[in-house]
This record gives C-alpha cells, structure tokens and sequence, in this order.
C-alpha cells in the first residue's frame, strides 16, 4: 500500500478546476518532486497533501486513512502527527530562538525536550546557533531551521514548497545535501519546485499543467 | 521540559523580545486603569473630602434638653460616646444667662471655646480666644452697642432669679470684671453675645446650671447622622439629638450630585478605556495572524492558541492593572490636592480590583480578534500571503 495516494482529485473554484481528476501515488520513503509553471496547480496539490485544503472531487489517502472528507480539526491532526512542513519564507517565529522554534512543534506534538530539539539542530549544522533569534540568522540557516521543525516530530511525509526558492547556491546545496540524508534515512520527501536543479535530485519528478499531470519523469541517475 | 513551561516560555519570550510593541499595548492598558482606578478613588473619597468641607459651615447636630435644666455635661458626655470619636470635628455645650454691661442686658453664652471654634470653623475672631478666667469674647453687635475693643475691659452685673433685695429697695447682684480678648464677627446671631468660659459663667453666676444646648459638628452621611441620632435618643433620656437638617440635607444634596458626576465621568471613562484597550490588542493580534496561520500548521487547535495569546492578554492586563493602581492613586491624590486641598486616603482594596478589571477588559479585547484569527486558513501562510 502506498504512503500517499491521491484518486481522481479535483479542486474547483467556480469555473477554475486548479487540480482536475489528478491521481498519483507516492511509496514510502520516496522523493518525489512536483513541478510546474505558476498557476498550473502545485500549491493547491501541496495544500490537499498538507492537510491544509480539501478537495472538491476524489479521495487522499494517506496511511491509507482517506483524509479528503476530514473536519479541520481532523485535519489539524493528521497535520500535526503526520507531516512536517518546509516553507520557501521558512515562517520561523520571529520572536523565538531556533531551538525554540522547533520545541513549538513537540508543544504541539506531544512534550517539549529541549534535548531532542538540540539533536534536530545538530542534523542540520545549526547546533551553535540553537540560542540564536531568526533575525540573526541567515536565509540558509533560517531554512535549516525549518528543516529541524518538520523533522522533530518523525512526520510520514516531509512536504516542502519551494524550499531553496529564498537561497542562494551554496545554500541550496547544503539544504539538498539535508534531504538527500533524510532519505537515506527512510524520510518520504515530496518537494513542490520550479528549480529543474532541485527536482532533478529527487527520483521521481510528477509535472504539472493545468492543473493536469502532464508527465511523470523518473531519474535514471539518481543517486540515494 | 513539561508542556506548562514551554507555554510560559513562549508567553515571556512573546512579551520580552517583542517589548516595543508590548509596551505600546501595555500603556494602553495601564493609561486606562490608571484613570479607572484614580476616577475610582475620588468616587470613594468624595464624601469624606466634602464632608470635611461641609464641616466649615457649623454644627449639623444638636443637642437639646428634653425638660428644662435636665442636661448636664455628664449627660452630654453620655450621649457622645454613642458616636466614633474620630468622626467629632467639634463640641461645643452652651449655657446661656442675661447679664447686664453698663446697665443693658446682654446674652452671654458660657461654653468651651475651643469647641465651640471646631465646631464654627467659619467664626472670625479679631484679636484672641480667651486663654484664662476674667477674659471675654465679644460679638461684633455687643463690641459696638458697648463701645469696647480687644484690650478694653468691662463689669458684668448678673441679677440670680430669686434675688434678695435691700431694706431700701436695692436688689442685691453679682459683679465680675472681664478683659477683651477678642471680637467675634460671623454675620449672625453670635454677634449679639458675650462668650465665657463655662467656669467664669459659674463664678459669676454663682451656679452650677445645666446646658441649653450642645452645637456638634460631626463627620458622616445623613444615614449615619440620623444612626447616631437614634442611638442617643434611645440611650440618653435627659436630651434629645437632632440634626441641623438645612446642613444635612445640603451636604446629602451635594454629594450626590457629585458622585453622580463622578460615576457617570467613570462609566464613560471605562467604556473609552475598553474601547482604546481593545483596539490596540486588535492591532497586536491581528498584525500576528500570519503566526497564527503558521501555529495552525504545525498543527496547533485553535483552543492551543487561543489559550497563548490569552496568557499574554493576561499578563499584560495584571501588569497594566497594577500599574495603573500606583499611577491611579497618584492621580487620584493630584486632583485632591488640587481640588479640596488635602490628601486623599490609599484604598486598598482597589488594587486587586483595578488588577482584575484590567485582566478582564484585556481577555475580552484579546479574545475577539484572536477566536477571529484562528478561522484564518493556514494555507495561507503557506503561500506566503
């Protein structure tokens, strides 16, 4: 059974269908990167993987629990145990530490240890600059915070969006080098991405138009 | 790290690192308690601070003996032991004689002088009290009938009721030489009399004698007047209490009035106060629903969050609040200074109230536009928008 499975799923507002009869499965332990041109409907695919949107057709089975009927507060729920959110304006709570930031999401998981979130840092190089507030922190080092909150709380899936899209070249490396670490530890990453360079690191990569898959490209060259 | 003390981290840190901006909403809050709380002492304060300046008009109970020569200064003593000593501003027992000055008849009222002066703070007196047997306070009226000022001196002749008189026809008096110490002038009956004291009133009359009446001055409501009126009438058989009720009444008037003005001046401030409070945590809240989208993400209930931005209306409403009580009083004691000329009493009792009142008004600014924020989608904050 796979991790992620998506029938048949449509969103539609009014006349716009921004996802149309879309299936697609995702293995776990996977790296799968969606790409597509603006308005071909990555972000409405991310928000119904996310939990954070419900679509208008189709069903999302996730652990093989259908989650597209799902209340908010279900949904709040499956977020919270289930995926770990990357963001490409990394939203780090500006007035907290990087350590901090990453025990908000054990508070809201189950019990904060400020330990386990000094770990999560380390992973990512950050261990040094778990006291540290956003504002002193780079953009790499913002992500790679990100990086350690959606990691903590051991999620099913890593859904990232645009996730080097504020980075520059070394620090886009350095959070792809992440990544490709997750994987081999087993993380199912899927990667929401205009960057050709950022998909192509994944071993599959699903494209978007019109809110269509309009082709599916596995990397021959993939390297775990 | 238990879940409590991560909630108290991330309200600290709220409040700590994000001190501009808490500021700004805490001196919104503690502007307002701090003219709740100073309009709130004044309330309280107003009648003490008029009954003190309602006093400066007189007396506003007497005493008066229920059968002629039936009150003595045993009874009169009994009867103010039936009202808090702290609360008579003055006593003054008089006893009035006729005596004759150069062959007229003039009033002379025997009393405690210094009581009588508490109890007519409003008495003008030219030259000094009489400190000493053999000196005379004089009325304006009488100082002019007999031609005397303050240093001059004069013979009182009294005539007792059964006086004898000679084989040759010549009544038999008593006569006693009094210096001026001072002239009384008040616009009104006391300037017709001479005023003794109570012992040269006996020398000269060579009796003992009862009061007419007792002139007290009193601090307290007319309910609490009317209280010990009753309890000296029910307890005191040789005198009945009365009170001065163009006095009373006056001050009752007045009073209410002005704690009228004051409670209306209150509500509206509080009403402001509300306002002002609430739209400034509206302006916290709402330029943080961005965080709140994010929390929503990471998979925070909208109970969660309500319940972390409530610690920091909370906080800041106690921190504000009591701010507010010390700033309060200091207002409050400004205005009393400037206004009735006197300090104003600290009431104690405000401070926790001022506190809640804050808390109170704070959560309720708070928890509209935070319940209003957790309804945002955090899909939203996803996109970035």
């Amino acid at each position: 059974m796979s991790l992620l499975q998506l029938n048949q799923v449509s969103k539609i507002y009014g006349d716009l269908r921004a996802l149309d009869k879309v299936s697609l499965s995702v293995e776990k332990g996977e790296w799968v990167a969606i790409m597509g041109p603006s308005g071909s409907g990555k972000s409405t695919m991310m928000n119904i993987i996310g939990a954070m949107d419900k679509p208008s057709e189709g069903e999302v089975l996730l652990d093989g629990r259908d989650i597209s009927k799902e209340n908010a507060k279900t949904l709040t729920n499956i977020r919270r145990d289930k995926i770990g959110l990357i963001f490409q304006q990394f939203h780090l709570v500006n007035y907290l530490t990087a350590v901090e930031n990453v025990m908000v999401a054990q508070y809201y998981h189950s019990i904060p240890d400020e330990k386990e979130a000094l770990n999560a840092l380390e992973r990512v190089g950050l261990r040094d600059r778990a006291k540290h507030l956003p504002s002193q922190l780079s953009g790499g080092e913002q992500q790679r915070v990100c990086i350690a909150r959606a990691l903590i709380n051991y999620p099913e899936v890593i859904l990232a969006d645009e996730p080097t899209g504020n980075l520059d070249e070394a620090n886009e490396g350095i959070v792809l080098d992440i990544f490709r670490q997750l994987h081999r530890e087993g993380s199912t990453l899927i990667v929401v991405t205009h960057d050709p360079e950022v998909a192509e690191v994944a071993q599959r990569t699903i494209v978007l138009e019109h809110g269509r898959i309009a082709r599916e490209v596995v990397n021959e060259n993939f390297v775990p | 790290m238990k879940r409590q003390k991560m909630y108290f981290r991330m309200v600290v840190a709220s409040l700590i690192r994000r001190r501009s901006r808490m500021l700004v909403a805490l001196l919104a809050i503690a502007i307002g308690a701090t003219i709740l709380s100073g309009l709130v002492t004044i309330y309280y304060d107003v009648p003490r601070q008029m009954g003190a300046q309602f006093r400066g008009y007189g007396a506003n109970m007497i005493l008066l003996p229920q059968e002629e020569n039936s009150m003595d200064m045993a009874a009169m003593e009994a009867a103010l032991t039936h009202i808090p000593a702290e609360s008579v501003s003055g006593a003054a027992p008089y006893r009035y004689e006729t005596i004759r000055v150069n062959e007229q008849p003039i009033i002379i009222a025997g009393t405690d002088l210094q009581g009588a002066v508490a109890a007519s703070p409003y008495w003008m007196i030219t030259g000094e009290l009489p400190s000493a047997s053999g000196q005379a306070l004089i009325g304006k009226e009488v100082a002019s009938l007999l031609g005397l000022s303050v240093g001059a001196s004069f013979t009182a002749s009294y005539t007792p009721a059964q006086a004898e008189t000679s084989e040759n026809g010549v009544t038999q008096y008593q006569t006693m030489p009094f210096e001026v110490t001072g002239v009384l002038d008040t616009g009104g009956s006391e300037e017709q009399y001479i005023f003794l004291s109570s012992q040269d009133v006996e020398a000269l009359t060579g009796e003992e004698g009862t009061l007419d009446v007792v002139q007290l001055s009193v601090n307290g409501s007319q309910q609490e007047l009317e209280a010990y009126a009753d309890a000296i009438n029910g307890a005191v058989p040789q005198l009945a209490a009365r009170l001065v009720k163009r006095v009373t009444q006056s001050e009752t008037t007045v009073l209410t009035k002005l704690q009228s003005l004051v409670f209306l001046v209150t509500a509206v401030v509080l009403v402001l106060t509300m306002v002002c409070v609430a739209t400034t945590m509206m302006a916290v809240v709402t330029e943080r629903r961005k965080e709140i989208g994010l929390r929503k993400a990471l998979g925070a209930s909208n109970q969660s969050i309500i319940m972390e931005f409530m610690g920091e209306g909370l906080v800041l409403g106690a921190l504000g609040g009591l701010l507010g009580s010390v700033l309060g009083f200091g207002f409050a004691q400004l205005v009393s200074t400037r206004v009735f000329n006197s300090s104003i009493r600290f009431q104690g009792l405000l401070v926790p109230i001022t506190i809640l009142v804050s808390v109170a008004v704070t959560a309720l600014a708070c928890l509209l536009p935070v319940r209003s924020a957790t309804d945002i989608e955090p899909a939203l904050v996803l996109k970035g928008e």
